[in-house]
């Protein structure tokens, strides 16, 4: 008998008050009933644990129990009984007996007792496989096998999205889905990162110093309902040069979830290693390594740009800067960086002012790499938020 | 309000102040003196509302009068249809007759001509239990009524109430059924119930038949008396009147169905009542009946019960509009009495305690409908607005606090929200403190042992269970727990000694379907021959059982 948790049972009150036909007799009927909370006998949910009526539904990384019992029906004792279960999935046996020794004997009416659990790793059909071995009182030697067919579903939707951030920090979000025909309660959503970021999880506020999660007092999914979860992924000091100039495919980490259902059926599940594709640099990368917020209208403002040469061949750059209707560049535009070496990097500070009011957007630097003849256009850097200087900017 | 009395002054009896009463369903016998010196034609004419005579005379549409002697109880063997007898119980000592309204009114005002002070000394309890109020469509036939002196109010057909018993006979016994099947004719013929038939045929009665837990016989009893008061089976859609008796059947008829899971049943015979509002439902509309009575007809359980019966058929959405108006209602009298108005919004003329005991009434109705609320969302699975109500209802109930609080830890265990159960039972620790004696530490450790169950370890959680028995050794939930706990944990042997052992020892309670179920599916998993065992279990329930024992939790069939 698979033994999922016991659930509570439930009552359906009926009252009536003093003056009405039945006077205090619901009430006496309901107060001698034992499955009602005594003292709250209109309370449904009551405190008496009713055991599973049938085998339910069972999940990718939850844990398989069951109850195994061999009865002697008959009246003569028989000897020398082991009993073993294994699993039978579509990939692998395994054996779940927690014991291989034989029982000596067992007397008539007696029986043979064994909780065997198992975490169940795989989706689709399992089959629980019993299988007894006997000698009789005359001693013949039986053997018999029953088996217990069913399924393992999918427990969780999971569907995972990047967001490159102007600096080097990656966002990811997790959405995830309860599959299951019962509320899921998530103890533990975490990202493991690989070993090139550092992660911080953005899913619970200090409020008050304790933490408090962003899913408020919604502490559960009902099924089919789905949750976003985020993190902020960073790359490490020493892959933080290479970071700027990794191609193609990166492995970010993994989701570890643990989840409990009913009366605290636990499951557990990791997802393979998520996979983010870099955004394609090109030859030549800039990027940003310091911007304010908020500058003033007309007023010179300072940023700091990263260069770096993500190509195999050294450069020579030079740099223009290009003004639009919004955006206006200090200082001389045209000259000579230097030579910039395969996969390294310079940092250039630069000032600008903007003429326009709102949320303008850094435009206009070209860099031309005098070896090949080639430029490189770089428009839409970063954002920035201009404001009239009637309104003091803290810089 | 009263009405004027447009029935002369002429009376028969020498002036006399009707004697203060109180009955469980006071009416006009506050009106009379004693029987013994007795106007008969007063009291045969109304209702003798008393615990044990229950006459139906104020009912044109009933069937024939009775004979002169007629019986204490209906002749044995008269199986299925009731007949339309007159029942009476010991008490009353004319013999009934059929109503003549108009003709007896005089003897209503008996000795005072002043239907004021009549009409004030109606029972008060009456006055706040009843009140309700009425929609707009229903207060503008009553007022029709209160403005006419004589002759019919026209109402249309579709806005009174004309219920009908919908089936005949559910007097049947799932035990005696399954004891024919498994064990026998000559067993089953052992099977004793009360039935329908055994007991008086009055409310004394109907109040047996359920505190046995014979509640088909039971509902078979109402059935019998509506249909004497004219609305029996095969009655529905036919003109009738009602009174607070007739109401107060159908509200027991309509629970005990209810009560028995006959869900469907009790809806088909709750339809023609539609919203519990219309016109025909109130005291106002009786004015020759009940002459200066206000209010509604309706028990206040009936209304919660009719809204409740939605949630059992899968509407859990219709249970809750209905209990919001319910809702509204009480909380607009609650408003009407703290402003020192009466309940309806007018006048008040009571005094400050019978203001107080009013607002005590209204306020404990309001807590009830809240808790139905609860029970209703927490039926929805919406645990986060259950959860909410629940909250509210300590607030009606301080004194279930504890219970609640561990209710509402139960609920997220249920989640799987370990950590906030655990945050629940720790304020039960903290306010059963204040408590002495031993129901505050049971609590205590019966959340500990749910928290265990939720953490997976079964022996803690049996450890707990044992320990409560050895404080309360009667402690049914205890016992079924720690057996529950025992098989989790490999010994089923153990485990169905301890559910066998406690279903001997006192079957009255133990006989309870959670437990059988509990026994069944173990005794089902020990062997494939459970059967035998099974029906020694149908046996024990045969000695002890009333006929609503739900027999399924034998899985026999």
């Amino acid at each position: 008998m698979r033994l999922t948790k016991p659930t509570l049972f439930t009552n359906i009150p009926v009252t009536c008050e003093e003056k009405d036909l039945p006077g205090d007799l619901f009430n006496q009927l309901m107060r001698d009933d034992p499955s009602t909370v005594n003292g709250a006998e209109v309370l449904m949910l009551g405190e008496m644990l009713t055991l599973p009526q049938n085998f339910g539904n069972i999940f990718l990384g939850e844990t398989f129990s069951s109850y195994i019992s061999v009865h002697n029906d008959s009246n003569q004792v028989v000897k020398d009984i082991l009993v073993k279960a294994d699993l039978q999935t579509s990939s692998q046996r395994l054996n779940l007996s927690a014991s291989n020794a034989a029982v000596a004997e067992l007397k008539p009416d007696c029986c043979i007792d064994d909780v065997i659990h198992h975490e169940v790793k795989e989706i689709g059909t399992h089959i629980l496989v019993c299988a007894v071995s006997y000698t009789t009182q005359a001693g013949e030697k039986m053997y018999f096998r029953k088996f217990f067919k069913f399924q393992v579903l999918k427990p969780l939707d999971v569907k995972t999205k990047f967001y490159n951030a102007e600096t080097d920090e990656v966002f990811l979000e997790a959405q995830i889905q309860n599959m299951t025909t019962s509320p899921m309660f998530m103890e533990k959503v975490s990202l493991e990162p690989s070993i090139m970021y550092n992660v911080t999880e953005l899913n619970s506020v200090s409020q008050a110093g304790e933490c408090v999660s962003t899913f408020g007092s919604r502490a559960y999914l009902q099924p089919m309902d789905t949750r976003q979860y985020l993190y902020c992924l960073k790359p490490k000091n020493e892959f933080a040069e290479k970071a700027g100039i990794i191609k193609g495919v990166t492995v970010i980490g993994k989701l570890d979830i643990v989840w409990k259902t009913n009366l605290g059926e636990r499951g557990r599940l990791q997802t393979s290693q998520l996979q983010r594709m870099a955004p394609g640099y090109g030859d030549v990368r800039l990027s940003l390594e310091a911007i304010p917020d908020t500058v003033n209208l007309e007023e010179p403002f300072h940023i700091t740009c990263k260069i770096t040469n993500c190509s195999e061949r050294t450069m020579d750059l030079v740099l223009e800067m290009c003004n639009t209707n919004s955006i206006h560049w200090c200082g001389i535009s045209g000259r000579q960086l230097g030579k910039l070496h395969p996969s390294s990097s310079l940092c250039l500070a630069l000032t600008l002012l903007s003429s326009v009011q709102g949320l303008q957007s850094i435009s206009g630097l070209r860099l031309t790499d005098t070896f090949l003849k080639r430029t490189y256009e770089y428009d839409d850097i970063a954002q920035v938020c201009v404001v009239s200087s009637a309104i003091k900017v803290e810089s | 309000m009263v009405k004027s009395p447009s029935f002369g002054g002429a009376s028969e009896a020498s002036a006399r102040t009707p004697p203060q009463v109180v009955q469980p369903s006071p009416s006009l016998s506050t009106f009379f003196g004693d029987t013994a010196a007795s106007h008969s034609l007063a009291s045969d004419f109304f209702d003798s509302f008393t615990t044990s005579a229950f006459i139906s005379v104020s009912n044109p549409g009933a069937g024939s009068p009775a004979p002169a002697s007629p019986p204490p109880l209906a002749v044995p063997g008269t199986e299925g249809r009731p007949q339309p007898v007159a029942m009476r119980g010991p008490q009353a000592a004319a013999p009934p007759a059929s109503p003549e309204p108009f003709a007896h009114i005089q003897a209503v005002f008996a000795g005072s001509d002043d239907p004021f002070a009549t009409a004030l000394s109606m029972s008060e309890m009456d006055r706040r239990n009843d009140a309700w109020l009425p929609g707009e469509a229903t207060r503008g036939v009553l007022r029709a009524v209160a403005t006419q002196q004589r002759g019919a109010v026209f109402v249309d057909k579709e806005n009174l109430t004309m219920p009908g018993l919908r089936f005949d006979n559910i007097q049947g016994d799932a035990v005696k059924d399954l004891m024919l099947r498994f064990l026998g004719e000559k067993a089953a013929a052992k099977r004793q119930v009360l039935n329908a038939d055994s007991v008086e045929q009055s409310f004394v009665g109907l109040k047996q038949l359920i505190s046995c837990r014979n509640w088909r016989a039971a509902v078979d009893l109402c059935g019998r008396l509506l249909t004497a008061h004219g609305q029996g089976y095969g009655k529905s859609g036919l003109p009738t009147s009602h009174t607070t008796d007739s109401l107060q059947l159908w509200f027991v008829r309509l629970a005990l169905l209810v009560k028995l899971g006959l869900f469907q049943n009790a809806e088909m015979e709750f339809e023609p009542f539609g919203n519990l509002d219309q016109p025909d439902l109130y005291y106002e509309y009786y004015p020759h009946v009940y002459p200066g009575r206000r209010g509604s007809m309706v028990p206040f359980s009936m209304r919660i019960l009719h809204a409740e019966l939605q949630q059992y058929l899968g509407n859990p959405q219709e249970s809750l509009d209905r209990l919001h108006k319910v809702k509204t209602v009480c909380s607009k009298i609650l408003a009407n009495l703290e402003q020192g108005l009466a309940e309806d919004g007018g006048i008040s003329s009571v005094t400050q305690e019978g203001r107080q005991a009013s607002v005590r009434l209204w306020r404990s109705r309001l807590g009830r409908v809240m808790y139905s609320m609860a029970n209703c969302l927490l039926l929805m699975k919406d645990y986060v607005l259950a959860v909410e109500a629940y909250h509210s209802v300590i607030k009606y109930y301080p004194e279930q606090e504890p219970q609640l609080l561990s209710g509402i830890g139960r609920i997220s265990l249920q989640i799987g929200d370990i950590k906030t159960a655990e945050k629940y039972f720790q304020d039960v620790e903290k306010v059963t403190q204040k408590l002495d004696g031993l129901q505050g530490k049971i609590m205590v450790l019966m959340n500990s042992a749910f928290l265990h169950l939720g953490q997976n370890n079964f022996a803690e959680a049996h450890r707990f269970f044992t320990e409560i028995l050895r404080m309360d050794p009667t402690n049914a939930v205890a016992n079924n727990n720690a057996a529950v706990c025992l098989l989790y944990l490999g010994k089923l042997k153990d485990s169905l000694r301890q559910l066998e052992a406690m279903v001997q020892q006192d079957p009255r309670h133990y006989l309870h379907e959670s437990v059988l179920f509990n026994l069944t599916t173990m005794y089902e998993l020990e062997s494939s021959r459970s059967m035998q065992k099974k029906q020694a279990l149908l046996e024990a329930v045969a000695g002890k059982e009333g006929d609503s024992f739900n027999a399924q939790c034998l899985k026999l069939a």
